[in-house]
């Protein structure tokens, strides 16, 4: 009895964290898209936004019928801001601090404008869920793995398996490396530094647009101002934490999906314990996430220091560093 | 028949790069007026009803200078950080976990006014260190890159605040408001001025401070070094470890003091979770715009001061927050861009023949 209690708030735990990490898995596979070949976006949190603003008014305004289409749009707006980002950080090696946080103010700025007549509207184009398991699962442990829509399982199986495979498998994905690690070692074997930074970052962008578009498509059917609310900055600590590698993304986006949805179940089932004269835990569970994501870059970051082993979590060489011919 | 060529400098000079940055600046804010024409809004006109509703009277001038005082503070202290290519972007979490330490101690604390507001802004600047500690602990020894840990603490601080305001401090009196009690001092006055306190002194007298220290000391020699080249400075024998974590701490504790200071400005004297507005943000670009010159934060934060101010006056002629947002990031595009246009420079040549090679 105990045992099904647990197996079953355990069950809806993961249950809602999967669908409230999805925007971060996207975001945080955007983002660490570019970073591999040596840009960092930190404009994660505009392009989420974005993302998801142009979905609703792809539903909404021009009455798109097809969830993946209005995804796409989404994508494809994220990625036109996306361009413009990586035009200045590459094409002219404008510091990328300073751009990423304007692409994420400006972004912010952009998606609630646009969005300022559409707060609570629903939207009624969304993603259905699917079930591979077909009826294995009823009941079962599966359950909650098994019952999203089709953008999840994109999200945390086919997507990072691509990319695994691609950067450790192919001669593509090393050249990529090489242009994050040594880009003037890259360019003197003849790989475009420039271009492959371009094309990164701007399908990073469309990538972490994506992410934006999923919320509203499925995850929070309606739009409401400040959508992102932080899930860019998680993203990008997620990458941190996973040491640029697409498997651990998706393990630390979920830890962090857990975190959220332990603040709604805590809600839903009425969780009170009195703290700090406060009679209700709603705060200190809303800082969990960004704090639990904080310690999550923490501990394997002193591991490996204490450990030694730093080559392998260690950010690309290159990252946040310009590549210019001229000064070779 | 003579054309202009960019030529590539070897090292853009500090004046040169100042200019270019303004002029990216200033060139970013034309072209959102611009971009605000064509959503039917005459920008320009709303430009001069700001300019004269900030310094067409006393109200307006003051008005500037009482939203410069916490932004000169984050900008001073995202200015220091930067002197050694840190990046402290949680400057608004430690400028909220000051203004909540100060409002601990202005609360609870009985005595001589002037005896508590002391203790209120070491007690504030102790926070704001504090809340970046373990970022620079991290930053320092483990080799945490510090741009998203000092973020996600901005969070984390935004909801302690909210629940101070909506829980453990609430004022209880008050059923309506959802803030904490009002701290019952506030620093004294300018004399002359309506609504200044002395607080107004305060980030002056800190950036001449830091103007002294990075001129005339080994320790700002050090950082500088650091700054420039840190395994350089390494093999010259500087302890870079425990600079980066001396600065860090400084860096809080700037921002922090700057929450106590918004906090016993006049009028305020309560917290709520609407405390910040943006200032970490403000200052963070003002740093930026100064290029982490400390006379430079002056002007620059007494300019976005001004365009802060502007902007409320924007918002009541219907101009939204969110359009403010875009401007700000426009503005910033255009401090990088200016940054990259300073490493090169217009040379006019010669060309005698076309398709000839120009002599070098």
């Amino acid at each position: 009895m105990i045992l099904a209690l647990i197996d079953n708030a355990f069950l809806s735990l993961i249950g809602t964290a999967i669908p409230a990490s999805t925007v971060v898995v996207l975001a945080a596979t955007g983002a660490m898209l570019g970073e591999r070949v040596g840009v960092l976006n930190l404009g994660q949190e505009g392009l989420i936004g974005i993302g998801a603003v142009y979905a609703v008014i792809a539903v909404q305004t021009w009455g798109v019928s097809s969830p993946w289409v209005a995804l796409l749009i989404g994508m494809v707006a994220a990625a036109v801001a996306g361009t413009l980002f990586a035009i200045a950080v590459v094409f002219f090696r404008a510091n990328q601090v300073l751009v990423g946080l304007a692409l994420a103010l400006g972004g912010i700025g952009l998606s609630n404008q646009l969005g300022t007549n559409r707060n609570g509207t629903p939207i009624t184009t969304l993603f259905r869920e699917v079930n591979p398991g077909g009826g294995l699962d009823d009941g079962g442990i599966l359950e909650a793995f098994l019952h999203h829509d089709p953008v999840v399982y994109v999200a945390y199986l086919f997507l990072p398996a691509v990319l695994w495979f691609v950067l450790t498998r192919t001669r593509h994905g090393m050249n990529m490396r090489a242009v994050g690690e040594n880009p003037a070692a890259a360019d003197a074997v003849g790989v475009s530094v420039v271009w492959s930074r371009l094309g990164y970052t701007i399908l990073g962008a469309a990538i972490s647009g994506a992410g934006g578009a999923y919320m509203v498509l499925s995850f929070t059917p309606t739009w409401s101002p400040d959508i992102a609310r932080g899930r860019g900055w998680v993203a990008l600590a997620v990458v941190i934490f996973a040491s640029w590698k697409p498997g651990r993304v998706v393990a630390g986006a979920l830890l962090y999906g857990t975190m959220i949805s332990l603040g709604t179940t805590a809600q839903a089932r009425g969780w009170n314990l009195p703290f700090l004269g406060s009679s209700d835990l709603s705060f200190f569970l809303s800082m969990l996430p960004y704090l639990v994501t904080l310690v999550a870059i923490l501990i394997p970051a002193g591991a490996a220091k204490i450990g030694r082993r730093v080559r392998s979590n260690r950010a690309p060489a290159a990252l946040a560093v310009p590549y210019s011919r001229e000064e070779r | 028949m003579s054309t202009f060529r960019l030529e590539r400098r070897l090292e853009a000079d500090a004046r040169q790069a100042a200019l270019t940055r303004i002029g990216g600046a200033v060139a970013a804010m034309i072209l959102s007026g611009l971009l605000l024409l064509l959503t039917g809004r005459n920008a320009f006109s709303i430009f001069w009803e700001a300019l004269d509703a900030i310094f067409g009277s006393q109200r307006g001038i003051e008005g500037v200078a009482l939203r410069a005082i916490p932004i000169l503070m984050t900008a001073l202290a995202v200015a220091l950080s930067l002197r050694m290519r840190i990046w402290n972007i949680g400057s608004d979490g430690q400028f909220l976990f000051g203004a909540f330490a100060a409002v601990g101690v202005g609360i609870h604390m009985g005595g001589p006014g002037w005896l508590v507001l002391i203790v209120m802004a070491l007690a504030a600047t102790a926070a704001g260190a504090v809340w970046i500690l373990v970022p620079a602990f991290a930053r320092a020894y483990w080799d945490v890159n510090e741009i998203i840990t000092t973020l996600l603490l901005n969070f984390v601080a935004v909801q302690l605040v909210a629940w101070a305001s909506l829980g453990f401090w609430r004022d209880s009196e008050a059923a309506v408001t959802q803030s904490t009690e009002a701290v019952p001092y506030t620093l004294a006055d300018l004399p002359g001025t309506d609504r200044l306190s002395i607080g107004l002194l305060v980030p002056f007298v800190l950036a001449g401070i830091l103007w002294w220290i990075f001129r005339s000391t080994t320790i700002g020699y050090e950082i500088d070094t650091i700054g420039g080249n840190p395994r350089a400075a390494a093999f010259a024998g500087i302890r870079v470890r425990r600079r980066i974590l001396l600065v860090m701490l400084a860096t809080g504790g700037i921002a922090g003091l700057g929450g106590m200071l918004q906090l016993s400005a006049p009028g305020a004297q309560t917290l709520n979770s609407g405390f910040s507005a943006q200032f970490g943000l403000s200052g963070f670009i003002v740093a930026a715009l100064a290029g982490a010159a400390f006379m430079g934060v002056i002007g620059g934060g007494l300019f976005i001061a001004s365009m802060f101010y502007a902007g409320l006056v924007l918002q009541t002629k219907g101009l939204s927050v969110y359009i403010i947002f875009g401007i700000y990031g426009l503005i910033l595009t255009g401090i990088a861009l200016g940054e990259v246009a300073a490493r090169y420079r217009l040379v006019r040549t010669q060309e005698a023949v076309a398709g000839e090679a120009v002599p070098a």
